[in-house]
């Protein structure tokens, strides 16, 4: 890397921080916006938080108890659960992220911000949800006689990673979203074929052959996993495709918050 | 590019800017995008292509504002007014040329745009504030100046979705009020709420304009530029086309909307060289505006082309500057004026029962036989003072006699 390209990323690196430090009020004020609607004209509110996660795990366990009985190292619901609980959060970021800017048209148009407040705070919303949905999780556990061991203490590592990786893919589609309004469609599909090939409501280490090479590349998978392994299994993650997504979680969020900072000078008047 | 001798003064420097939009989409296909974006980042230039159908919203646009100084921007739609303050405030980049902002800025432009409907007033209050870059705790601590200032106390815990449009605007308005600028960008916000409220709101930025900050102003209420702004611009399609004083700018404006004729001579025998208050151009509502109007009639041998000046009249138009609408036109055949031939000048005197506020004198010929106007004249503007004589918006030449009580008493009222 030349020392012009060097001292062009210092210094987009150093506004981005330095936006996100000035505007750091926004930010919250944005996300106390999104809570609080939640529950305005809602007889449910944050009830709705766990009704998704609560009913899949319903759904998938009736299939893969019945149907087409599959064996876990723990009792189905609660690996079910432990899976759809942190994937619920990353599809809600990814989801509402993609609309967060075209939902507001005249914040983006009319007020000038770091626009990557708006998909930001849509994650920040969606953690949210996922800390009042983790409250089944614990209920199951006590339910299932699952303890809690020194592992735990790796929990807020894989959330900073799994929060990297949802915010570089966020941008990513925010800002996408903004040009081409075919991203909202995009993502959709793309968010159930994904969970589909992802561990989240059975082990995807079962789908062998070439199509099994294809889904180790899913960095989301490892996530998933090491939730499991420190809450259900009270192991760490597995070293070696934990620290592989972790690496490019980091770079994802990096380059997605670049393209997203370079960019955004163009979001009012392409909206 | 010109320095700034003291750089902790806030001030704003538009230096040779050109700014580009184009009409249609930007890019057609997805594909195409992919690949300009990764080239954007990776070279990390922001070269463009010219596209065709794109088209320059300003050309060659250049202004200081310094602390203490105004500027009112004036101009018809699409003239690029909006499009300055987009740049100043950062919302969009210059095509060509710098646009330097030094301090921080309280824009008063689209005060509502953070107003969630579902929210009531009091959350939006906040969450405004926010947008426009306050503390939580500064809000908190203007909080209940902002409300009393809105006057919509009673609502602020009603969701503003039910709010009339008015209170809508008058919260929003307020908070904007409320911001601790280095710098003020106003635009078009000068009509906000009934006429009590247009009148605070308006004392409200005329202190903030006294702090002696620099100001840049948008608004075609063309007498509040005049009233506010110490320097004016006037742009037409993306170019500066007048430069000085708001009241300079604001007579070229009016005269260049209500120019559809030319000024060119030959079209008429009539030539109308310059118009101008006699007196001073402040007038008091009510009083006497007295006009000197050089003109020339060249006798009918020098005349070329079909003898028409029998039928020319001068006609002197007066226009309202704040809705642009012509008011009242009287021309000199009419009063039964003879035109000499040869050089002359026109006292005109006109009573000025109208409301306060800036007005223009144009001057027109006009055939009288033809009923048809032939060329614009030069113009000059007349500021309306409010005076003591009436109020309101005519003239109705009361007259009022008092009457004894004897005589009252056995009187008919109508046969007074």
């Amino acid at each position: 890397m030349s020392a012009s390209k060097y001292s062009w990323l210092r210094e987009n690196l150093s506004e981005m921080l330095h936006e996100q430090f000035v505007f750091r009020e926004l930010l919250m004020q944005l996300t106390y916006r999104d809570l609080i609607l939640r529950y305005k004209q809602s007889v449910m509110g944050f009830g709705w938080a766990i009704c998704a996660p609560l009913l899949n795990m319903l759904i998938f366990s009736v299939i893969f108890m019945r149907v087409a009985p599959l064996h876990t190292s723990v009792p189905y619901p609660i690996y079910a659960y432990a899976g759809l609980l942190p994937w619920t959060m990353f599809a809600n970021s990814i989801r509402f992220s993609a609309i967060s800017l075209t939902l507001n048209v005249d914040l983006v148009s009319k007020v000038y911000f770091p626009r990557e407040i708006l998909p930001f705070s849509a994650i920040l919303v969606s953690l949210v949800d996922f800390a009042v949905a983790s409250s089944i999780l614990v209920a199951l556990m006590f339910y299932y006689g699952i303890r809690v061991t020194p592992a735990i203490v790796f929990l807020p590592v894989i959330l900073l990673v799994q929060l990297a990786f949802t915010a570089g893919l966020s941008l990513l589609v925010a800002m996408g979203n903004l040009f081409y309004r075919d991203f909202k469609y995009i993502t959709e599909l793309g968010l159930t074929v994904w969970m589909l090939a992802t561990s989240v409501v059975y082990p995807v280490e079962l789908i062998q052959g070439r199509l099994g090479i294809i889904l180790r590349l899913n960095p989301m998978t490892p996530i998933i996993d090491a939730y499991r392994a420190v809450l259900l299994r009270g192991e760490l993650p597995t070293a070696a495709p934990f620290t592989g997504a972790a690496l490019f979680s980091v770079v994802l969020f990096v380059f997605g918050w670049l393209v997203f900072h370079v960019e955004e000078f163009q979001f009012a008047e392409n909206i | 590019m010109r320095k700034i001798s003291d750089s902790s003064d806030p001030f704003i420097l538009f230096d040779h800017v050109w700014k580009e939009f184009r009409r249609g989409e930007r890019h057609d296909i997805l594909r195409d995008m992919l690949p300009a974006l990764a080239q954007r980042v990776f070279r990390g230039t922001r070269n463009r292509k010219l596209h065709a159908g794109d088209f320059w919203a300003l050309r060659d646009v250049s202004f200081e504002v310094k602390p203490g100084m105004a500027l009112g921007i004036i101009g018809p739609n699409g003239a690029g007014k909006s499009t300055i303050l987009k740049l100043l405030t950062k919302l969009v980049k210059p095509t060509r040329g710098s646009c330097a902002v030094h301090g921080r800025i309280g824009a008063l432009i689209d005060v509502a745009a953070g107003f969630h409907p579902d929210l009531t007033g009091r959350e939006n209050v906040y969450l405004q504030g926010a947008v426009m870059g306050m503390k939580r705790a500064e809000v908190a601590r203007k909080f209940s100046d902002i409300v009393d200032f809105a006057e919509v106390g009673d609502f602020m815990d009603t969701p503003v979705k039910r709010f009339s449009s008015g209170m809508n605007a008058r919260l929003g308005f307020s908070v904007a009020a409320h911001l601790d600028p280095e710098i003020l960008l106003i635009d078009e916000v000068l009509a906000v709420g009934d006429l009590a409220f247009q009148q605070k709101a308006f004392d409200r930025i005329a202190e903030l304009v006294r702090r002696k900050i620099p100001v840049v102003v948008v608004s075609h209420q063309l007498e509040r530029i005049a009233a506010l702004c110490s320097d004016g611009i006037l742009l037409h399609r993306g170019r500066i086309v007048c430069r000085g004083s708001p009241s300079q700018c604001i007579a070229s404006y009016v005269e260049q909307q209500s120019s559809d004729l030319q000024t060119s001579a030959g079209r008429c025998a009539l030539l109308l060289h310059s118009i101008y208050a006699a007196n001073r151009p402040e007038i008091p509502s009510g009083k006497l505006a007295a006009l000197l109007v050089e003109c020339s009639l060249p006798s009918p041998a020098a005349q070329a082309g079909p003898l028409r000046s029998q039928s020319e009249e001068i006609v002197l138009r007066v226009r309202s500057t704040e809705t642009g609408e012509a008011l009242f036109a009287v021309g000199t055949a009419a009063l039964g004026v003879d035109l000499p031939t040869g050089p002359f000048a026109l006292a005109v005197e006109l009573q000025m029962n109208v409301r306060p506020g800036l007005y223009v004198i144009e001057t027109i010929v006009r055939d009288c036989v033809l009923d048809k106007y032939l060329a614009n004249g030069p113009h000059t503007s007349v500021y309306v003072t409010p005076g003591q004589l009436f109020r309101g918006k005519i003239q109705m030449n009361p007259r009022i006699s008092v009457l004894r009580r004897e005589s009252f008493a056995n009187c008919d009222p109508k046969t007074i």
